[in-house]
Formats: C-alpha cells, sequence, structure tokens
C-alpha cells in the first residue's frame, strides 16, 4: 500500500522516468501441474481447475490437463470423484459446500500424487456497499468500502474480488482483523495504480469470501510482491500454499457474497 | 602477542611533553589527523585527534617540528625542549589547486596509519565533483570509492563490503544518525556546508566504534569560524543552502548555524496532474563551542530535520532525525586528553491515510541517549592509547497504530541498554611498523516494561514477562582488533587485519528498497546480536614521489545471525513480528583497487571492486547459498578533475556496475482468471547492468572584496542511458495471451545550476 503512493510519487515527480519493452534471458521453466480450485457455500457443482505452468516467453493459453484423478472428500465421510468435462475443469457430483466442515483434495497426475485440505469458514455477512468519495488533485475520486462486522473472535480472513463496469480489478484485496478486530469495516477497497480509476456512474461488483488462513497467506504474498523491483514489493517467490507435493496454485473452501453499486 | 605488550621506556634522559591544538590558521577550525614529526628522530610521528589536540614526548634538546595537513601548506618550526611546552600550531590554507577528493593516505604518510579500508573525504573539493541535482553530497562521493556501493541510482542509501544499508554506522558528531536520507534517498542528510571532515571505515574501525557490521562512517561538523563572520550559500534548482558562522568571543567561542531546504514541492503545485503531491525536507545544523580555559572545551552541536511527503490529504507521511550532544575536552595532563559527551538521537516517521471518513495513523520512533568517555594516552613516543566506554539507553518503538477503525494497540516501546568497554594501543615498533590493536568488549542487555515471545521452530514456546526496572538476557561479545602497517620502501607498505564487529540493533524492511517507513528492532531472546568476522590484507604502492598511488585491498567477512523475513510477512500488523523472522548467516569476500592521482592540473581516481555477498538463510531457497540484492560482481568508478586556471576547472564521473541480484520468474500460470508467475531459486538473475557519465564544470569567479561567488554547471547522465530502476512482468494489453517485460528507468539527462557565495 505505502509502496504504491511512493512509486506514484517517485514517478511523478521525476517526471524524467521513462518506460519499454525489454527482452530478457530467463532461466529455463520447469513445467509444474497448477491446481485451481474452490468448495464454496454456494448450490454445487463446483470446480477443480487442473493445468500446466509455462515459460514466459510462451502463450498463456495453457495447457490443461485432462486425465487425472480427482477426488474431493469431506469429514462427513462423503467421497466424490470428479469428473473431466472440459479443459481441464473436474466437476463435484454430489458433495456439498457448508461451513465448518473441512474438504480433502486428491489428485493423481501419472504416479505423482497432490493432497490438500480447507475448513470452510463462518460466514461473516456483507452488509452494505458503501461509497467513498476522496480529493485527489483538485478532483473527486472514489473507491468503495465493504461494510461488514468483524465477528468477536481473532482470525478472520477475507478476500474481495472487484470488477468495474464488468473489468476485473487485478489487485489482491485480502483483509484480516489483526488491527480491527471485532469491529465494522471502514477498510476501502483501495486500487494500486496499476488496477482501474472508479468514476462517476461506474458499476462495481463486489464479491466477499470469507477465506481460511493460508489462502489469506497465499493472495497477501501476491499482493505484497507486485510492483517489484528497486522501487518497492518484496523479493518474489512462489506464495505459499497449502497443497501438499510439489503443484502450484491454492485450494480453497470459503463462503460467497455478492453486491453491486453505482457510483453517484 | 608478547611482541605488541612490549613497550619501551628507555631513553634514560629527562623528557618533556610538547603538546597542544592544530588549528586552522583562517578559520581556527580544530584539524583532525594532522601529521606532526621531528624531522631529526624520522621513526617518530603522531596524529591529532578529532579535536586537534597532540602530545609527544621527547628528551631535553633542539628539534624542528614539522606538521603537515593536507590542503594544508606545511608548517616547520625550530623548537627548543627543556621543559614541557604547550604549542598552539597554526596551519595555513594552501592553494588550492593541488586539493585531491579522496584521501587514504596522504604523501609518505602511510607510514603513520595502520587503519586500513579508510577513506577520508575532502569537503572542499568534493564540490567539483558531479552529482544529480548540483548538490554536493558526501555519501553520493563515497559511493564512487571501491567496496562501497550505491542502494540504487541517486540514491545516498550505499553498502559496504557486501553488508546490508542498515550495517553502517553512520554518526554525525558522535550521534547515530538513524536515517541518512531525504526524499527517499535522492539526498542525504548531510549538509556538506555544515561538515568538515568525513572518514569511511570498511570494517576494521578501531575499539571506540562498535555497534554496526560493515563500516563507520564518521562526519564531523565545523565548528565555526572563531576569528570572523562569514556567510556561505548556495542556491540550486532543487535546493538552496545558508550558513552562517563566527566567533561569539574571538578565539575563545563561536557558533555555525546551517539549513536547507528543497522547493522541488513549488513547481509541482504549478502543473495540475501534480498540484496536491506535497514533496519537501529541510534540515538545521547548529554547533557552538565555548573555551572555558586553556584545558577545557564544551562543544554543543545539534541536527535537525524533518522530510513531508504526500499526495494532498489522502497520504502524508514524515520522517526526520533529531540529534543533539554536548561534549567536553578536558587535557588531564600533558599526555592525557578526555572527551566526555552526552548524546541524544531522536528517529521517527508517521504515515497518515486519510480516505473520505477513514483515517489510519502509523507511529514509530527509536531514541538512544548515550553516555561516551574516551581517553587518548599519549604514553610515550611509540605508544599512543586510546580507552574509555559507552553506554546507550535504546527506546525503540516499532509501528504503532491509531485511527478511527483500529483497536487500540497492544504494542510497546522495548528498552535496551548497549554497553561497551574498549582499549587499543597504536604502537609504533619501529620506523617502518606500525600496529594498531584492541579490544571491545559489547553487552546488550534487554530491560523490562514489555513481554518477549520465544520461538522455537515456528512455535510460541514461552513468553518472557519482564517488569520494569528488571533486565532481561544480556548478550556479551568480545570484539578483537588489529590491524598493522609495514612500510617496505618509502613508495611501498603492506597492511593487514581482522577485526571483529557485533550489532545489536537490526533494521526491518520487507520492501527491496529503502524506505522511511523500515523499522528498527534490538535483540530478544530469538534475535541474537549479528557478528562480523573480517579479515583483510592490503599493498600500497606509491609512484614518482607518490603523486601516483595504487592502493589494493583483499578481504574476506564472515556473517552470523543475520535476518530476513517469511514469504508473505505483514510486518506493519503482526502483533508480534519477531514470529516472522528468519535466520541464517552470509559471507562476503573481494577485490578493491584504487589508483589515484594525487597531484598537477589533473587529478582524480579509477576505482574498481570484484566481489561476491551471499547469504544463507533458513527457510529461503530451500535453505541453500543465495546472492545477496547488493551483490554486484564489477563496480568501476572513474573520477577526473581537471583544473584549467584558477577560474574553471571541468569535471566528470563515469560508473558501471554489475546489476543487483534479483529474482525473476520462471514460468506462469492462471489462477482464477489471473496470470501469476512461478519462481526458481532466489536472486539467481541480474539486473541489466548499470552505467553512466556525469560531467560537471566549475566556474569561481575573482573575489570582490569580501565576497567569492562560484557557479557550478552540471550535466547527469551525460549520455542518457537508460538505467533500469524497475523491471515488471505483465500481460500484454494488446495480446493478453503474451506476456511483457516493462523496464522503468529515471534520470535521462539531468542538467542543474547551483549558484554559491561566500562573504
Amino acid at each position: 500500500m505505502l509502496k504504491k503512493y511512493f512509486s506514484t510519487i517517485l514517478i511523478g515527480i521525476f517526471l524524467l522516468g521513462c518506460e519499454k519493452e525489454i527482452q530478457l534471458a530467463l532461466d529455463p521453466n520447469q513445467s509444474l501441474l497448477v491446481i485451481d480450485g474452490s468448495i464454496t457455500d454456494e448450490v454445487g457443482p463446483y470446480y477443480i481447475k487442473l493445468s500446466k505452468s509455462n515459460s514466459i516467453s510462451a502463450s498463456s493459453n495453457f495447457l490443461a490437463m485432462t486425465n487425472a484423478l480427482v477426488i474431493v472428500k469431506d469429514n462427513l465421510g462423503q467421497i466424490d470423484t470428479l469428473k473431466h468435462e472440459k479443459e481441464g475443469l473436474y466437476k463435484t457430483n454430489k458433495i456439498k459446500g457448508i461451513y465448518g466442515n473441512t474438504y480433502y483434495l486428491e489428485v493423481q497426475v501419472a504416479d505423482k500424487k497432490y493432497t490438500a485440505n480447507a475448513t470452510m469458514p463462518q460466514k461473516v455477512a456483507l452488509d452494505s456497499l458503501r461509497i467513498n468519495p476522496f480529493p485527489f488533485n483538485s478532483e473527486v475520486r472514489y473507491n468503495v468500502i465493504p461494510v461488514y462486522t468483524d465477528p468477536i473472535q481473532l482470525g478472520n480472513s477475507y478476500r474481495f474480488i472487484q470488477k468495474i463496469n464488468d473489468t476485473l480489478d487485478q489487485t489482491f484485496h485480502v483483509f484480516n482483523d489483526n488491527l480491527n478486530n471485532g469491529k465494522v469495516n471502514q477498510r476501502p477497497l483501495r486500487g494500486g495504480s496499476d488496477s482501474l480509476e472508479v468514476k462517476l456512474k461506474d458499476i462495481v461488483a463486489v464479491e466477499m469470501q470469507c477465506i481460511t488462513r493460508p489462502t489469506y497467506l497465499y493472495y497477501y504474498t501476491l499482493y505484497q510482491q507486485s510492483g517489484a523491483g528497486p522501487g518497492g514489493g518484496t523479493t518474489p517467490s512462489n506464495p505459499p500454499t497449502n497443497i501438499i507435493g510439489g503443484a502450484l496454485g491454492i485450494f480453497s473452501a470459503h463462503t460467497v457474497q455478492r453486491k453491486q453499486i453505482q457510483i453517484k | 602477542m608478547l611482541f605488541f605488550l612490549q613497550v619501551q621506556f628507555s631513553y634514560g634522559q629527562d623528557k618533556f611533553v610538547l603538546n597542544g591544538n592544530v588549528k586552522d590558521q583562517a578559520t581556527g577550525e580544530a584539524m583532525i589527523r594532522a601529521v606532526l614529526r621531528i624531522e631529526e628522530l624520522p621513526s617518530l610521528g603522531v596524529l591529532s585527534n578529532e579535536y586537534g589536540f597532540y602530545a609527544i614526548s621527547l628528551p631535553r634538546g633542539k628539534y624542528t617540528l614539522v606538521v603537515s595537513q593536507l590542503g594544508y601548506e606545511k608548517y616547520k618550526e625550530r623548537i627548543q625542549l627543556d621543559s614541557n611546552l604547550i604549542l598552539t600550531i597554526l596551519l595555513k590554507p594552501a592553494n588550492t589547486l593541488k586539493e585531491v577528493v579522496v584521501e587514504s593516505g596522504r604523501k609518505n604518510d602511510n607510514l603513520l596509519k595502520p587503519q586500513m579500508g579508510t577513506e577520508t573525504l575532502n569537503l572542499n573539493a568534493i564540490s567539483k565533483v558531479p552529482v544529480i541535482f548540483g548538490e554536493k553530497d558526501i555519501l553520493k562521493t563515497l559511493q564512487l570509492l571501491p567496496g562501497v556501493k550505491s542502494a540504487g541510482e541517486g540514491n545516498s542509501g550505499f553498502y559496504v563490503r557486501g553488508g546490508a544499508a542498515d550495517q553502517n554506522l553512520i554518526l554525525l558528531d558522535e550521534a547515530p544518525v538513524y536515517n541518512a536520507s531525504h526524499l527517499l534517498g535522492f539526498f542525504s542528510t548531510f549538509n556538506s556546508d555544515a561538515i568538515k571532515d568525513a572518514t569511511l571505515i570498511k570494517g576494521n574501525g578501531p575499539a571506540q566504534y562498535g555497534g554496526r557490521l560493515s563500516s563507520v562512517l564518521d562526519v564531523k561538523m565545523k565548528e565555526g569560524n572563531n576569528q570572523d563572520f562569514n556567510v556561505n550559500g548556495g542556491l540550486g534548482l532543487i535546493s538552496s543552502r545558508l550558513s552562517i558562522e563566527g566567533p561569539l568571543q574571538k578565539e575563545k567561542s563561536s557558533f555555525i548555524l546551517s539549513g536547507r531546504r528543497t522547493y522541488a514541492d513549488v513547481f509541482l503545485r504549478a502543473s495540475d496532474e501534480f498540484k496536491d503531491n506535497i514533496l519537501y525536507f529541510y534540515d538545521l545544523n547548529m554547533k557552538a563551542n565555548y573555551k572555558i580555559d586553556e584545558k577545557n572545551k564544551i562543544y554543543l552541536s545539534g541536527y535537525f530535520g524533518r522530510d513531508e511527503l504526500g499526495l494532498g490529504d489522502a497520504f502524508g507521511i514524515d520522517w526526520g532525525n533529531k540529534t543533539g550532544t554536548i561534549r567536553w575536552n578536558r587535557i588531564v595532563s600533558s599526555r592525557l586528553f578526555l572527551n566526555t559527551s552526552l548524546i541524544y538521537s531522536d528517529y521517527n516517521y508517521n504515515v497518515k491515510l486519510k480516505n473520505g471518513l477513514t483515517n489510519f495513523n502509523i507511529n514509530s520512533n527509536i531514541k538512544d541517549l548515550n553516555l561516551k568517555q574516551d581517553y587518548t594516552f599519549y604514553f610515550n613516543p611509540k605508544n599512543t592509547l586510546r580507552f574509555g566506554f559507552n553506554s546507550i539507553l535504546h527506546n525503540i518503538t516499532p509501528s504503532t497504530f491509531s485511527g478511527t477503525v483500529i483497536n487500540s494497540n497492544p504494542k510497546r516501546g522495548r528498552n535496551g541498554l548497549e554497553n561497551a568497554l574498549y582499549i587499543s594501543n597504536y604502537y609504533k615498533a619501529s620506523d617502518n611498523l606500525s600496529v594498531d590493536y584492541g579490544l571491545r568488549l559489547s553487552a546488550y542487555s534487554l530491560m523490562g516494561g514489555d513481554a518477549y515471545n520465544i520461538y522455537e521452530k515456528d512455535l510460541l514456546v514461552n513468553t518472557v514477562q519482564l517488569d520494569k526496572q528488571s533486565f532481561g538476557k544480556t548478550y556479551v561479545n568480545p570484539e578483537p582488533r588489529i590491524t598493522a602497517n609495514y612500510r617496505v620502501t618509502d613508495q611501498t607498505s603492506i597492511k593487514a587485519g581482522y577485526a571483529r564487529n557485533v550489532q545489536h540493533l537490526h533494521l526491518l524492511s520487507n520492501s527491496t528498497a529503502s524506505s522511511p517507513s523500515d523499522q528498527w528492532i534490538g535483540n530478544s531472546y530469538n534475535i541474537k546480536p549479528e557478528i562480523a568476522d573480517q579479515l583483510s590484507v592490503g599493498l600500497v604502492q606509491g609512484w614518482k614521489n607518490n603523486t601516483y598511488e595504487l592502493s589494493t585491498e583483499l578481504y574476506y567477512k564472515n556473517l552470523q545471525n543475520q535476518l530476513d523475513y517469511k514469504d508473505g510477512a505483514e510486518i506493519f500488523t503482526l502483533a508480534d513480528v519477531e514470529s516472522a523472522l528468519l535466520f541464517g548467516v552470509g559471507r562476503a569476500y573481494g577485490l578493491e583497487l584504487l589508483w589515484k592521482k594525487k597531484e598537477g592540473v589533473l587529478t582524480g581516481w579509477i576505482s574498481y571492486t570484484l566481489s561476491k555477498t551471499e547469504r544463507k538463510i533458513n527457510g529461503i531457497n530451500q535453505n541453500n547459498w543465495y546472492n545477496a540484492k547488493q551483490d554486484r560482481t564489477h563496480d568501476i568508478s572513474i573520477v577526473g578533475i581537471y583544473t584549467l586556471n584558477s577560474r574553471w576547472s571541468i569535471s566528470s564521473v563515469f560508473v558501471y556496475n554489475t546489476g543487483d541480484a534479483v529474482t525473476f520468474p520462471t514460468g506462469k500460470y492462471s489462477i482464477q482468471g489471473q496470470t501469476l508467475y512461478q519462481y526458481a531459486s532466489r536472486n539467481g538473475n541480474r539486473m541489466p547492468s548499470n552505467h553512466r557519465m556525469d560531467l560537471s564544470v566549475t566556474y569561481d569567479k575573482k573575489r570582490k572584496k569580501r565576497i567569492q561567488e562560484s557557479w557550478n554547471f552540471s550535466l547527469y547522465n551525460v549520455y542518457g542511458r537508460e538505467n533500469a530502476f524497475q523491471i515488471n512482468f505483465q500481460d500484454d494489453p494488446k495480446d493478453l495471451s503474451r506476456t511483457q517485460i516493462i523496464q522503468t528507468s529515471l534520470f535521462r539527462w539531468v542538467p542543474s545550476v547551483t549558484y554559491q557565495f561566500k562573504f
């Protein structure tokens, strides 16, 4: 957050700064399995997406893994073997997403096995979205505050996915209650310089997820690493994940609520 | 060891002490490290100390005393010694044509200087070296020396011999300066108008210095002219400065007051796009001294600096240092000099975030109260002993939060007591061999008033609640130091040294750049003192009566108890930041070459460093060795100053260095529709190499009555090299399936003009 302000000011001051696209010789990439899976409290089916990572210079149309064995179990004894639908998407048949339940994922590709588990947190109600205008260089700018009351126990984590007029805001918005445990949230979804600006008449749609601690750590690490380089950001690395076995990605169990608002 | 302890008493005759002060004739400023010799006894030689004091004991007789100091005419005086004698030596400033910017060994004086890896900056001459924005700056000039690396382009932060930025002890009149940069590093806190002397010691500091692993930068403020009033000033495009100095009572007391302010914000306000940007700093240096009598002198010095940075009401950050020093010089006897200092130092920062109705503040603070006694005992012409103690009370408050939306913050300030005892001896064994050896014993005690958590393998295993007035764990570390210098011929000398340094305060920084919000933390039950052992050897070779000099040093450094963070550590909001720390070791080694031309119309130097710096931290890079960020294999600086005539001079700087060690992704993947990057080993890649050339022209106007004026025109980055400041990977907006690598660079062709006056 701070570093974004720093780099905005820095680049602003030294107008002499300039950007250009360059070529770099990068180390060869070891292609790994990528698991992108979520169990939510919405009505199923749920999907687990399997793909392979690729080198930087290659296309971002990633290779889908279509020949895996994917199983999701829960702590009530349900065992669900997922069916490959298309393009690496595996669909659940019967498992139900309920908060408090723990979900166990098993993925088998050839002779390699990957596992992960996640316990869906309690749902914290998203009461409303509040428009938050603020002055900035003699114009008014906006952002949106998700209004919810954090429960009294410490340790809640949240993720917000923001769309502005249907365009995804690429910033990773994750909050926890380290500082405001038990309080009504007043922290806005603050866009960085690399995210979209919110203007008058825009429609802002927010999805609120109550997430597990590992999922928080995963997205928070990604957030910290954005804007890496001498101007800010921590030294990047693959974010810590709950998947055991050497795959990239995250297996999340979270609740989902959505609201939208027009800026006026 | 016996050899070192051997002390020679044998002169057999009556002995008398010659002592006094060495001063600048025009201003009365004390002269530091002036070389005093007796022509008749060439094996003798002493240096004046930090306050210009010297003492030599000699048998009865007639002698010729010769005193030399860089930038001053040689002083020669016949003396008759048949009782103790007090002699004040006044040195006349020399013709400025022969000024050299950096002086590590004066002509033929290497013999007297066993210190390894020591560089002293000549403040008069650095004004001719081009720097960005035309603001002469000791920290940026230092970066042109071997073994010293810049923290980034235009940045005043520096790394010495593979150490981190927090491993430099930066002292301003003995007070530690915790953040030596203004304006996010583009300026240093040192206003060169107020500074007399700056010395950098690269890890082989004598025993009186301690507390940081990599280097000591000892900056001394001017005392103020005790003969005459002077006004000094400079007007630049970005900043201006003014200083006034003069006697309070002639020859008895004097003062100097020096201030500086940038005004880039004034220009910004004129543009629509940036009119709400706030960005400026100011600083003030003050010093006064009073001579009570021939044996007692008191100095008061202070520094106050503040940075303000912000975007309208939405965001603001301000930070600054305050330091204050009271010093009392006392000549206890003709051979014993005592300095007692009481020092206060304070660094704090405040962050304000305001967003509509919400507001949020972060504050952090470190305060020191420091008492020091330092004795210099001129035991005999062959042995000068230095001993004393230093006791610092640290009060460190890590980032605390306040605001409309936040619970009260449970974090409290922690206190620590840092003590040190030291003794060292400068032993001139023979004409050709001198040795400086000593021992520093440092201790750090945790003090009561807070709870300390103890972690083992990520798990909280115990909490120690320390009551106020009680002490927790105490770390005690002996720090042996030795350096020796052997003069092989008049123009060749060899040096070797070993030193252990211990650091009890640590800077936690989670960004790759230095930022004012980086926070300091003391030792605890988990954080152990950082330890560095450095071994170095060197060779100095002169030519043509030492007009040319090549010094070579090799060093190897071993680091213990180094700190880093876990991935995703939230250093601001964690209740206990210690739970997110990782520990490990480091090593650094390298070769430093410095070739200087010290005299003539063309002076300057070429410096080259070949080095390696690595870390091995448990929990990072699969516990394997990796390059530290500041590991730059090659580092070259060329500095030339050409004096056309007494009015015009031209200077130029060229620098080249290998890019920082960084981590670039090797691959990419997609999660929830967003492109993420895959990484392999830490810091396995390099930023593109940096190079640039700067030019500067100085015109000294003919002196009119009392007024002396000069103009400096400089151009930074003459050939407009786009040095990479930042490299980002992103989806190509035109083709989302393609990844773009975008390089951002700053500073192409920065011209500046500075006008300076003195009357």
